[in-house]
């Protein structure tokens, strides 16, 4: 019994960990229909700024839960100015220009800090549960997840903020009339969707090691819970996270981890060739 | 751009070119050099592949090192495992093709396009990666030969005269034999482009639509542009191998992709010769930069790769001819001869 | 031959209760349309009545929510495009669909090609292209030609297919008088060989060719008549000046 329990909230576990890495880049996707190759860079960032800062003797939550969105959103704000803006409405040239950036990234990364894995403690220990031990650190995860879905949802839903938002994603020319600076809209949707990358690769720091090519591993995970899940920025993340989340820890828990990602992959393919824009392209299509 | 192949004076350079360079480059160059060469030539085949899909079927692949790492491994398992090389070679062509079509048939019947395409060729090619690296144990062999995981495949056979396993080419006969592929690649894609296959292809690229309009069957036409620029890969791939006498997973890496996508981009998306060129101009722009000691190649290729996106999106060689062609025109106007402005359109 | 009997008889396109919705929206509504071969039928009705999603289901681009369309008395519901196309039909859009980066005469030629051989194609086009006067253009390129033009281009890669029935979205949109009377000639002459369905708003056009018209009004069938009558009918002229039709329903 206390088996299925630890399996099932594994199987929690691995959706929130991929709405973290995806949520961030999920709201630019929908939002600015804006791909970000280097979200995975972002995520290692965020990682980074955690580990330096603790390192400097800065306090582990206030690292993870302060400075590391505050350092990738400002970054996020800066590199939207620079580069993204040149290239919206171009899906494919922002696709290119930002993987150069996740480029430059890892390389400029590597001669300031080198090679060498970089740690840090993982906060409060294990849990147990019947006879098998958990670490607390796992709830820690799913909670922040859900946090960071629901006070999306609530801020697209109900403050004006998110209405002027919503408003310019779903036709920007009619919100300029309407008086909306759409310049910043964008700004403000690519800085805290780098935020929120940010928090996400610093909550995850503590399980990875943090490495200059971590990010290498994870956008693709990232990526395909985005395109599979499609342009609603939260139903689309929830449902395809949900399902690649609890098939690939399923079937880790049958035959092994290398198994489970390529369960994880298989599934997204056989996912976008049902629905060729992804989960919500089709079902819940008007969702948020 | 419909003036007939044999009459456009761009295509008999290239091939006069490319002729000189296989027939007299041993021959002028000094050994050292030539081997360095080889490898700009194996990698001009690869960005070939690249080109053709893109430039001319409009298919833009995240993904291309999944059919360079296929067929480098299925040349090195059948090679090493049948001690001649010519079989193995024309299978390095064959598999990845075939694995082509089936991704082909895949992707393009299930309506995908545009940036879900990207991701699918870029996921496949990160299924082969992450496999390839977990073949590490003995059990994991293919007709007798280890796929060795991480570490890779290493004493692959270098190019045997067909027939005569023992008879390994030397460095000057194997850049001739590259050449001399990279030249009928070459040859053999121009040749393509201008049927009307590759017009209806250029048609699709223009407007999917209308082509649908006219009863062409788009899907079946992009499997099959898909299919042969996989197969071009895979062949790379083999030359690869065999060049370097080893082969492991990073073959299916996204760098491999990567590298592909500038090297297209760079020479300009819709010719065959600026890919070629932008293979030469970064591999060296690369080895220089390995002897400097504060920037690595990486910081090199994305600042590259931001670049062009954002100042060149048209590519070098298109841009070049746009400023060439503005500057011809504009001296013809000063010494007062009217000429009509063509309009820019490239493939050589 | 009663009526009964000749409507037993072949029709090249037939639709039954063809229905398309979007969400809450049915554009077109239960709709059942006939066309004999040969026949030049032209299809008017205001903006919104359901005349281009009408005309979409026909060729393809999109699939019915409900109903049949049958092409010489052959289902092709929710058949590609393309299957459609290699049946014997020619397809206009309301958009010019074009070859933008190559020459009239490549674009006129690929059309050709699909179904000869490539010295034929290039001798149909060379005559499709004069037949429509714009053999004066047959080396531009047609991104760089002027509206009107491109839709000219567009016809001439119609004809050129040398199909059995024609479907027009709007051809005679953007074009100058000159060009509007040599559309309409084109038209008329397209139709001694085959059927014609032309789309269209332009009434000075209409009235060159039109015989038998469709009026569409709120997705449905509106009226069926000789162009006269229509041009007389006081309810017709009502659904386009937007005053309820309901009353005299």
């Amino acid at each position: 019994m206390d088996y299925a329990i630890i399996v099932a909230l594994e199987m929690i576990r691995a959706v929130a960990w991929l709405v973290l890495l995806a949520a961030g880049l999920a709201i630019i996707f929908g939002m600015m229909r804006v791909i970000n190759f280097a979200h995975g860079e972002f995520l290692m960032l965020g990682g980074y700024t955690v580990v330096v800062s603790t390192g400097a003797g800065v306090n582990e939550w206030v690292a993870i839960l302060l400075l590391a969105p505050l350092v990738v959103g400002i970054f996020g704000v800066v590199v939207e100015r620079l580069v993204i803006r040149q290239l919206y409405g171009r899906m494919l040239d922002s696709l290119l220009a930002t993987w150069g950036l996740s480029m430059l990234m890892i390389g400029g990364v590597t001669l300031i800090f080198g090679n060498t894995v970089q740690g840090v403690a993982t906060p409060f220990g294990g849990v147990r549960i019947g006879s098998y031990q958990m670490p607390v650190y796992n709830f820690v995860l799913i909670f922040f997840a859900a946090a960071i879905l629901l006070a999306v949802w609530a801020i697209l839903k109900f403050t004006r903020a998110g209405l002027i938002a919503r408003a310019t994603m779903q036709n920007p020319n009619m919100a300029e009339t309407l008086g909306i600076r759409t310049g910043w809209v964008y700004m403000a949707t690519f800085g805290i969707g780098s935020a929120v990358t940010g928090l996400a690769g610093g909550l995850l720091a503590p399980v990875t090691g943090v490495v200059p090519a971590m990010g290498a591993s994870l956008v693709g995970q990232s990526f395909i819970t985005v395109i599979t899940g499609g342009a609603a920025v939260i139903t689309g993340t929830l449902s395809s996270a949900t399902i690649l989340g609890s098939i690939s820890q399923a079937t880790t828990f049958w035959a092994g981890p290398v198994y489970g990602d390529a369960a994880l992959l298989v599934v997204a393919l056989i996912l976008l060739r049902i629905l060729p824009q992804g989960i919500t392209g089709r079902i819940f299509k008007r969702a948020l | 751009m419909e003036r007939s192949l044999t009459r456009d004076p761009g295509f008999w350079i290239m091939v006069v070119i490319g002729l000189v360079l296989m027939i007299m480059g041993p021959i002028l160059i000094d050994m050292f050099t030539i081997m360095q060469i080889t490898q700009y030539v194996v990698l001009s085949v690869f960005a070939l592949s690249l080109a053709y899909i893109w430039g001319f079927g409009g298919i833009l692949s995240f993904g291309q090192a999944a059919f360079f790492g296929l067929g480098a491994y299925a040349f090195a398992v059948s090679s090493i495992s049948m001690g001649d090389t010519t079989l193995p070679l024309v299978l390095s062509f064959v598999i990845p093709a075939a694995f082509g079509v089936a991704l082909g048939y895949f992707m393009f019947y299930g309506k995908l396009s545009d940036v879900y395409l990207g991701v699918v060729t870029m996921v496949v090619t990160l299924i082969f990666w992450k496999l390839a690296n977990h073949t590490a144990g003995p059990e994991y062999s293919i007709a007798g030969v280890r796929l060795g995981g991480f570490n890779g495949i290493p004493s692959i056979p270098t190019i045997n005269i067909p027939g005569q396993p023992d008879a390994w080419l030397d460095p000057a006969q194997l850049f001739r034999f590259f050449m001399g592929v990279l030249i009928v690649v070459y040859v053999a894609l121009r040749i393509l482009i201008a049927s009307d296959f590759g017009r209806i292809s250029i048609g699709i690229r223009e407007n999917e639509t209308r082509a649908a309009l006219l009863g062409y069957d788009i899907r079946r036409h992009k499997v099959i542009v898909f299919a042969i620029g996989s197969g071009i890969a895979g062949l790379s791939g083999a030359m690869w191998a065999t060049y370097q006498s080893f082969i492991d997973p990073n073959a299916f890496s996204m760098e491999m992709s990567a590298k592909a996508l500038i090297w297209v981009m760079a020479g300009g998306v819709g010719t065959l010769l600026g890919p070629i060129l932008g293979v030469i101009g970064l591999q060296w722009l690369t080895l220089q930069m390995g002897m400097v000691d504060f920037l690595n190649s990486l910081v090199v290729l994305g600042a590259i790769m931001m670049v062009l996106v954002l100042a060149l999106p048209k590519g070098l060689v298109p841009t070049f001819k746009s400023l060439g062609i503005a500057a011809w025109t504009l001296w013809r106007r000063g010494r007062g001869v009217s000429s009509g402005v063509k309009k820019v359109t490239s493939d050589d | 031959m009663t009526d009964a009997e000749k409507d037993k008889g072949y029709r090249i396109l037939r639709t039954r209760g063809l229905t398309m919705r979007f969400g809450g929206v049915t554009a077109v509504d239960n709709v059942d349309f006939d066309l004999r071969d040969g026949e030049l039928r032209c299809l008017l009705g205001p903006n919104g009545a359901g005349k281009s999603t009408f005309f979409k289901c026909l060729t393809g681009q999109l699939v019915p929510s409900e109903g049949q369309v049958m092409l010489k008395e052959q289902p092709i519901t929710g058949l590609n495009t393309h299957e459609i196309v290699n049946m014997g039909v020619g397809i206009k859009t309301q958009v010019p669909n074009v070859f933008d980066g190559i020459t009239v005469y490549e674009n006129v030629r690929l059309s050709a090609r699909r179904k000869n051989t490539a010295g034929i194609a290039r001798d149909v086009a060379e005559a499709t292209i004069e037949k429509c006067g714009i053999k004066h253009l047959i080396r531009r390129e047609v991104g760089q030609l002027a509206h009107g033009q491109r839709q000219l281009v567009e016809l001439a890669m119609v004809l050129a297919a040398a199909p059995d029935l024609i479907l027009l979205d709007e051809p005679a949109a953007g074009m100058t008088g000159d060009e509007r009377d040599r559309l309409a000639q084109l038209v008329l002459e397209a139709a001694r060989s085959a059927a014609v369905i032309v789309v269209e708003h332009d009434m000075q056009f209409i009235r060159q060719i039109a015989k038998f018209v469709t009026v569409f009004n709120r997705g449905a069938i509106f009226r069926e008549a000789m162009i006269d009558d229509i041009m007389r009918d006081r309810a017709v002229q009502e659904i386009y000046l937007g005053k309820q039709a309901d009353a005299a329903a």
